[in-house]
C-alpha cells in the first residue's frame, strides 16, 4: 500500500518490540524475523499512535533534526512503505479511546 | 537522515547482543512463574512446593519493570506454567508490554482452547520437554504414565495455530541413546530441538539429580554422532528452524561470537527470575542478587554486588582455564563451575572430561586440560565422576 502525506497507521499488534539506546528492535512472531530501526527510524516508530498522519509524522522529524519539511516527509513515507510492506504496520485510525503503543 | 530498517537475523542479532551488553541492558529474561508440577522427574532440581508464589499483581508489576529496563524475549517458565491459574492474565500483561514472549512446558495441560489462548496472546514459540520417542523411557522419567503421549498430542494444537514448537530432551542414563528418536520425531514434526547434558542438584543443594547423571565415558557415543552440532543456536533464526544442537535447555542466555571474552551472558544481558521474585544472573548460577518483593528491578540489575562478580569475570583472565591447550573444545559454565567446583573462575571436572574427550574426538593426541596437568596428581583432589563440591548461597539449585 502507498503511503501517503494524509494516511494515518498504527503498529500491527503481535509484533513484539523494543526501543533500546535509541534503536528499536521489532520481532515479527509468525515469521520470528527481527527488524531493526536507527534512530529516526525509532522516533518514527515510536509516534505511530493511529492519530498521527505521515505528515504529522514528518514534523516531528523537522523538530527534532535539521532537515526540511520536503525531506522528512519523503523519508517518513519511505519508511512507512517499508513497515506495510514488512507487515509491522497496518493502515488506519486506532479506535477512539485506544492507544497504539 | 533516513529512517532504515533491516532484517537480516544473525548480524542483527550479534549487534543487538554487543550493544545490549554493553549498555548493560537485561534483553533476555527466564521467569520461572513456579516450581509447582504436575510431573515427578527423576532429574529435577525444583521440589514443587509453594513456598509463597509472585501474585498475579506482582508477576505483572515486574513484567512492567522488565519491560522498562529494556527486556525484549520473555521466557514463561517452572516448575508446569500451566498450573498457574492466571497465566493467561500474565500473557495479556506480556503482549500489552511487548515482549517476544517463548513458554517451557510439560505441555500436559494443552488443550485446544489453552493453544488458542498462547495464539491470542502473541507467543511466539513454546518448547516441550521430551524424553524419548518411546513411552516406556519418557514416562518412566517424568513417573507420569501416558505423558508422552499427552505431550506429543500438543504439538499440532500449537503448529495449526502458527506457534513454534521446539523439543527439549536433557539425556541422562534413562534415555542417553534415545536422543536419536527424540531427533527423528523432530525431524518427522519439522520442529527443532535442544539436547541437553546439563544435570544440577537440587535447588536445596542435594545431590539427588546427579545420580542419573551420565558420565562422561558413557557420554562418548553421543559426542562421537557427527548428526549432532556444537551449540550454535540463534534465537531468531531467519527460517524459523535452529539447526540441531547439543547445549544447554535451561539458559535464558542468547547464544552468539557477540560475547567475546565473556563467558556467557548470564548478568550482562539476561537474567534469571524465580517464581519467589529472587533474581539471579541464570537459573543455573544460585547467587542470589536480589529480591524483587524488597528492591526494583532496576536497582538490582544496577548495584548488586553478586551481579558485579559475575559481570568481572573474563576467560582470557580465568586463573587455570585461560591457559588450558584444549579450550577451544570446552563448554565450561560459571555456575556450573560455582556449583560443581565451588569457585565462580575455576575449572570444574567435568567440563575439562568432556574438553578432553571431544579434542580426542577431533583427533588431538592426548589431549590434557590445564585443570588436570595442574590439579589431578595432588593429593586430595577427586577424580572421576563424583562432584567436588557444591556451594549454595539461596534457594535456586
Amino acid at each position: 500500500m502507498n503511503a501517503t502525506a494524509g494516511g494515518i497507521w498504527q503498529k500491527n499488534t503481535a509484533l513484539a518490540w523494543r526501543e533500546i539506546d535509541n534503536e528499536t528492535v521489532i520481532i515479527s512472531p509468525g515469521e520470528s524475523v527481527m527488524h531493526e530501526l536507527n534512530d529516526t527510524g525509532s522516533l518514527i516508530w515510536r509516534s505511530i499512535d493511529g492519530r498521527r498522519n505521515a505528515e504529522e509524522l514528518a514534523a516531528l522529524l523537522v523538530d527534532e533534526y535539521d532537515v526540511t519539511m520536503e525531506v522528512a516527509l519523503a523519508d517518513t513515507l519511505a519508511l512507512l512503505e517499508e513497515l506495510s510492506s514488512r507487515k509491522l504496520l497496518v493502515s488506519g485510525e486506532a479506535a477512539p479511546g485506544s492507544e497504539s503503543r | 537522515m533516513n529512517g532504515t530498517m533491516q532484517s537480516v537475523a544473525t548480524p542483527l542479532m550479534d549487534r543487538l547482543i554487543a550493544r545490549t551488553v554493553r549498555k548493560r541492558v537485561p534483553l533476555s529474561v527466564h521467569f520461572d512463574l513456579t516450581y509447582r508440577c504436575n510431573e515427578r522427574c527423576v532429574h529435577c532440581y525444583l521440589d514443587h512446593v509453594d513456598h509463597g508464589e509472585l501474585t498475579t499483581k506482582e508477576c505483572i508489576e515486574v513484567l512492567e519493570q522488565l519491560a522498562s529496563a529494556g527486556t525484549l524475549f520473555l521466557t514463561f517458565s517452572g516448575g508446569e506454567i500451566f498450573l498457574r491459574k492466571d497465566l493467561e492474565e500474565l500473557l495479556v500483561a506480556a503482549r500489552r508490554l511487548q515482549f517476544d514472549v517463548s513458554l517451557k512446558t510439560n505441555a500436559l495441560l494443552v488443550t485446544p482452547d489453552r493453544a488458542e489462548m498462547l495464539r491470542r496472546h502473541g507467543v511466539r514459540r513454546v518448547q516441550i520437554s521430551v524424553y524419548s520417542a518411546e513411552a516406556g523411557i519418557h514416562d518412566a522419567i517424568t513417573k507420569v504414565p501416558g505423558s508422552l503421549q499427552r505431550s506429543l498430542a500438543a504439538i499440532p494444537l500449537l503448529q495449526e495455530r502458527g506457534i513454534q514448537v521446539k523439543l527439549a530432551c536433557p539425556l541422562m542414563k534413562q534415555n542417553l541413546l534415545a536422543y536419536r528418536g527424540v531427533m527423528a520425531l523432530a525431524d518427522q514434526l519439522g520442529v527443532p530441538y535442544v539436547l541437553d547434558l546439563t544435570i544440577t542438584p537440587m535447588m536445596d543443594g542435594t545431590h539427588a539429580p546427579l545420580e542419573h547423571r551420565v558420565s562422561v565415558d558413557a557420554l562418548f557415543p553421543v559426542l562421537q554422532d557427527s548428526t549432532l552440532q556444537s551449540c550454535s543456536t540463534k534465537i531468531v533464526p531467519e527460517d524459523g528452524l535452529a539447526p540441531a544442537i547439543l547445549g544447554s535447555g535451561a539458559s535464558s542466555g542468547i547464544e552468539s561470537s557477540a560475547y567475546e571474552d565473556l563467558p556467557c551472558s548470564a548478568g550482562h544481558n539476561s537474567c534469571y527470575v524465580s517464581p519467589y521474585g529472587d533474581v539471579y544472573a541464570c537459573v543455573q548460577l544460585p547467587m542470589a542478587a536480589g529480591n524483587l518483593r524488597e528492591q526494583s528491578f532496576r536497582a538490582i540489575w544496577a548495584d548488586a554486588p553478586a551481579l558485579e562478580r559475575i559481570r568481572n569475570v573474563r576467560e582470557s583472565q580465568l586463573p587455570v582455564c585461560s591457559r588450558c591447550e584444549i579450550r577451544s573444545y570446552c563448554e565450561r559454565c560459571p555456575g556450573l563451575a560455582w556449583m560443581e567446583g565451588g569457585d565462580l573462575l575455576g575449572a570444574y571436572e567435568r567440563a575439562c572430561t568432556l574438553a578432553e574427550q571431544k579434542a580426542r574426538l577431533a583427533g588431538v593426541a592426548d589431549p590434557v586440560s590445564a585443570w588436570r596437568k595442574e590439579f589431578s596428581a595432588e593429593p586430595g583432589v577427586p577424580r572421576g565422576e563424583a562432584v567436588a563440591a557444591c556451594k549454595h548461597e539461596s534457594a535456586v539449585h
